[in-house]
């Protein structure tokens, strides 16, 4: 009781700091207070909860019809990463989006909305309440997204994303409604003693397109990329870092809903996020423009999320508990580490807007001297996007492999075969498009005068990354901790599996940490054995260049150059250049392009063609009152003759 | 039990001055019998413990552009390369520390060490080594699922997660498994030539930048930088044999038996990859795919064929 008393009072402080904006004789420091205090409320709720695993509701009439609250280990999963992000965000956003802007006060009281409307879609346990929350959440999603509006581009990323969630809207009225009409009521719990029923399979697949869509599944991915590269970056680091998660939470709250689910979701599932994830990462590695780059490679953190709940529902169709455990702790440990290095990245990507002004990778260079503390606190989170050892990621992905290898050893799968290359290329692919965005964007020298004048952010924007980036370490070497945690989320989700995660892998885990510790120790050893020299040369030369006298930056090599080997893989790369011909060959451009190959190679010339057919129609609508008229008169007319004919038709 | 405490320690003693101590060795082996293929008296065998004890007490020389990233790439070789070191066996005897998913933690470690690398080479902001660092992980993106599939064929076929046991599995005994472990090991072949830069993917002696992919990613390390990138590079040679070494060995019954079959094993080893350096040309850039491309299809099939 006490914990949903906690997690409302947040959600209240949230919906108090939206409002404030409104009123512009309240200041900014309530609003962070508000905004900080509703995290800190809510974190704590979210971790009692995960710790006892106890869930806790709450039960009134809305709309005359029954209603539920509740948190229980599942939601508490989700609002963990929710508040931390958001509580890091607002901070940040106090120095990155101060209120003088002309935006800044709708983008604080959205921001607001945002949260709170997350957090009632975590906790709600009515299908309209959800419903409601969902719009809610997706429509101040749009607003933010589309908070600088005046750009062409904006418009049109804001306006694809709107109608792209409106469509898994109505996909997800219909899974309700459908829900619904299976259980007898629209609370969302457990209904035990139902008879099998075909129903099953259509109300999972409609939930995984219509929750596919938000979460980013790979032909329905397409409105990301763009949205999250135009929204403002602490908006991207939350609509990256949990609101993509939203859409994989209603999966997966859905499937513990029916009452018997699919055999085929696991293998799926499983497909969907190993396609997804080499997608995702393959059109990240052939960005030029970093935070598409870091868009691209959440669609591959959500695959590989994808990767452990496939392996968790193949388990529970063959009843192997172990998979399960392994595949849901995986899939939920995965959440938690991609919403921490995807928020530091999404806040490092704001602060480098922020001193450069400029997205494309191509342009800057040697950051890393310019903006020395920035360089650092995002350097956990490159290698943890990149899966490496000791940091977070690396750990959920452990996970994943044993989940993975052990489904080898009982050989059932045909799915998990798929998804262990594409979990080892990913995880290799990832290393290249992030050993680009930031050996291009910190390292060598500057390549254009956008660099010159960069510092470091000041203490608000510093704070969240440093927590983020600490957070990132921690979770690496203390995961041994949270296995508890995850026992009870996976109790949550396969009631069968609790409590095999601390025996089962409990001692491998602590062994492994111990040895990431001493890659660190070995580590710091190494440096200080480097530092202590002090014979090195004072002086520093000049790189040495293979003799040029006057070596410039303009000699170094590209980013798309790196990337080059791979990103022609990419089905939505062109490339244009001319090859060099004569002895004294003319001036050579180069020029290469890059469309989504399902978005805006596909979908779109697909439904410009629709639209213009449909445009035919705009004939009914020409502004003749009298006109209008008749078409009621029609219609009633229609009415009447339906009324008529239908109980000879129907008998 | 005090005697098979004691016989504890001193097995990983032994492990542990091994990794420690022979990696350099590796290196001059082959590099002695190529020079002795090729007619010439060549450099001691010793000679790169030599070079690392003059390389410690040289002067480093830092360009201006560099920054501590270019510090990390060599410690992160070594640091990696010794955590790894401690997870794999040498040949029957079980590592020093084993546990179930320790093969996944080796394989990144690597994967570690390649990522650091790559970022100091282009912390120097030089076009050769941004090339050669667009090269490394052009291929090396390759050999990781080579690498992975073989590990999901021999854990398929061992019915364990961790190294010590997958690689002491019967060996080479005749039975279901010995095509596959066949065919893992031509792949995983190709992925030790590869990943230690070495003919015919790359060329471990040229000084030629355009042919270069590895040797040209540390140019502008010197002095303790450099032999860390020295160090790291052989204990690299010295981890990953053991990966195909641990299969292939018979196994006895005495445990010293079994560490001095190992060494000679690891000195043949070397020789064998001596004259496969001496009698094959290094690969055209656009044909090092191809070839990598054949481990991963190896690999591949060994575990398909120990799945059906």
């Amino acid at each position: 009781m006490l914990d949903i008393v906690l997690i409302l009072a947040a959600l209240g402080c949230w919906l108090a700091a939206s409002f404030i904006p409104l009123f512009k004789l309240l200041d900014e420091r309530f609003y962070l207070g508000l905004g900080v205090l509703g995290s800190l409320l809510a974190v704590v709720g979210a971790l009692h909860v995960l710790i006892t695993g106890n869930a806790s509701g709450l039960d009134f009439v809305f709309w005359k019809l029954p209603a539920r609250i509740e948190v229980d280990a599942l939601s508490a999963a989700f609002l963990l990463p929710l508040n931390l992000v958001a509580g890091l965000g607002i901070i940040y956003q106090s120095e990155y989006w101060p209120t003088s802007m002309v935006t800044g006060r709708s983008v604080r009281g959205l921001f607001g909305l945002l949260a709170a409307s997350l957090m009632l879609v975590f906790i709600a346990r009515q299908g309209i309440l959800f419903l409601m929350a969902w719009e809610v959440m997706a429509m101040s999603a749009f607003l933010l997204i589309g908070t600088e509006h005046g750009t062409p581009q904006v418009q049109r990323a804001s306006w694809i994303y709107l109608m792209c969630t409106h469509t898994g809207t109505l996909l997800l009225i219909a899974a309700v409604a459908l829900l619904a009409h299976r259980c007898g009521d629209l609370l969302w719990i457990p209904h035990p003693g139902l008879p099998d029923s075909s129903l099953d399979s259509a109300i999972m697949v409609l939930a995984l397109l219509g929750f596919g869509i938000k979460a980013g599944f790979l032909p329905l991915h397409f409105w990301l990329p763009e949205a999250h590269a135009w929204a403002p970056s602490h908006v991207s680091a939350i609509l990256s870092g949990v609101m993509l998660k939203a859409g994989l939470y209603g999966i997966i709250r859905l499937s513990g809903l029916v009452p018997t689910t699919p055999a085929f979701l696991g293998g799926l599932v499983l497909t969907l996020g190993a396609v997804t994830a080499v997608y995702g990462v393959i059109n990240a590695l052939a960005q030029s423009d970093f935070k598409r780059l870091l868009a691209y490679s959440s669609i591959e953190n959500i695959g590989i999320i994808g990767i452990g709940l496939g392996l968790g529902w193949t388990g529970r169709a063959y009843h192997e508990s172990w998979l399960t455990a392994l595949g849901f702790a995986g899939a939920v440990f995965h959440i938690w580490n991609h919403s921490v290095f995807k928020g530091l990245l999404f806040f490092g990507a704001g602060s480098l807007l922020h001193a450069t002004g400029t997205r494309k990778i191509e342009a800057l260079g040697g950051l890393a001297k310019r903006m020395p503390q920035t360089a650092l606190v995002i350097f956990p989170a490159v290698l943890a996007v990149a899966a490496l050892p000791p940091f977070n990621a690396f750990l959920s992905e452990w996970f994943l492999y044993r989940g993975l290898l052990s489904s080898f050893q009982r050989g059932e799968s045909w799915a998990a075969c798929l998804a262990l290359p594409a979990l080892a290329i990913s995880g290799g692919l990832a290393a290249v498009a992030f050993a680009k965005f930031f050996g291009f964007v910190f390292l060598g020298e500057p390549r254009t005068s956008a660099v010159e004048h960069a510092h470091d952010p000041g203490k608000a924007m510093m704070l969240p990354m440093v927590i983020l980036a600490l957070l990132c370490v921690g979770l690496g070497l203390g995961s041994v901790l949270l296995l508890p945690l995850l026992d009870h989320v996976v109790g949550v989700v396969a009631p069968e599996a609790t409590g095999l995660l601390v025996l089962g892998i409990g001692p491998d885990l602590a062994l492994l940490s111990w040895m990431l510790a001493l890659l660190l120790v070995l580590g710091a050893l190494g440096f200080l054995w480097l530092r202590r020299s002090r014979r090195n040369l004072t002086t520093r030369p000049p790189t040495w260049d293979c003799g040029y006298a006057r070596p410039t930056a303009r000699m170094q090599y590209t980013a798309s150059s790196f990337s080059a080997g791979w990103a022609s893989l990419v089905p939505g790369c062109k490339e244009r250049m001319r090859r060099v011909r004569a002895v004294f060959p003319r001036p050579l451009t180069y020029r290469s392009e890059f469309q989504d190959a399902v978005g805006e190679a596909f979908v779109e010339p697909r439904v410009d063609r629709l639209a213009e057919r449909l445009l035919r129609f705009r004939q009914l609508q020409h502004g003749h009152l009298s006109l209008y008229i008749l078409y009621i008169l029609l219609a009633l007319l229609g009415v009447f003759l339906w009324m008529l004919v239908r109980a000879r038709l129907l008998g | 039990m005090s005697e098979s405490l004691l016989f504890r320690i001193i097995h990983i003693a032994l492990h542990l001055l091994t990794a420690l101590l022979l990696g350099p060795l590796i290196p001059g082996l082959i590099n002695k019998v190529k020079a002795l293929v090729a007619g010439r008296c060549g450099p001691p065998v010793l000679q790169l413990y030599y070079d690392l004890a003059k390389l410690a007490r040289k002067q480093a020389v830092f360009s201006q552009t560099t920054t501590w990233i270019f510090l990390a790439g060599p410690v992160a070789t070594v640091a990696a390369g010794l955590v790894a070191a401690l997870l794999v066996p040498f040949g029957h005897s079980p590592a020093p520390i084993h546990f179930q998913g320790d093969v996944i933690l080796f394989a990144y470690l690597f994967g570690l060490a390649r990522f650091l690398t790559v970022l100091s080479a282009l912390d120097t902001g030089s076009s050769f080594e941004g090339m050669g660092a667009a090269r490394e992980v052009t291929f090396s993106a390759l050999a990781e699922p080579a690498l992975f599939l073989g590990f999901a064929a021999l854990a398929k076929s061992s019915g364990s997660l961790s190294l010590s046991a997958m690689l002491a599995s019967p060996g080479f005994a005749i039975s279901r498994a010995t095509g596959p472990f066949i065919l893992v090991l031509a792949g995983w072949m190709i992925v030790y030539l590869a990943e230690n830069a070495r003919i015919p993917v790359d060329d471990p002696n040229t000084h030629l930048e355009l042919t270069m992919i590895h040797e040209v990613m540390v140019l502008d390390h010197s002095g303790r930088p450099l032999a860390l990138v020295l160090y790291g590079a052989s204990l690299k040679l010295l981890v990953l044999a053991a990966l195909i070494l641990g299969p292939l060995l018979p196994r006895t019954d005495n445990p010293w038996l079994d560490w001095a079959a190992y060494f000679l094993a690891l000195g043949l080893f070397a020789v064998v990859v001596g004259v496969i350096e001496s009698i094959t040309a290094r690969f055209r850039m656009n044909q090092v795919p191809q070839f990598l491309m054949a481990s991963v299809l190896a690999t591949a099939f060994a575990f398909l064929l120990l799945l059906v």
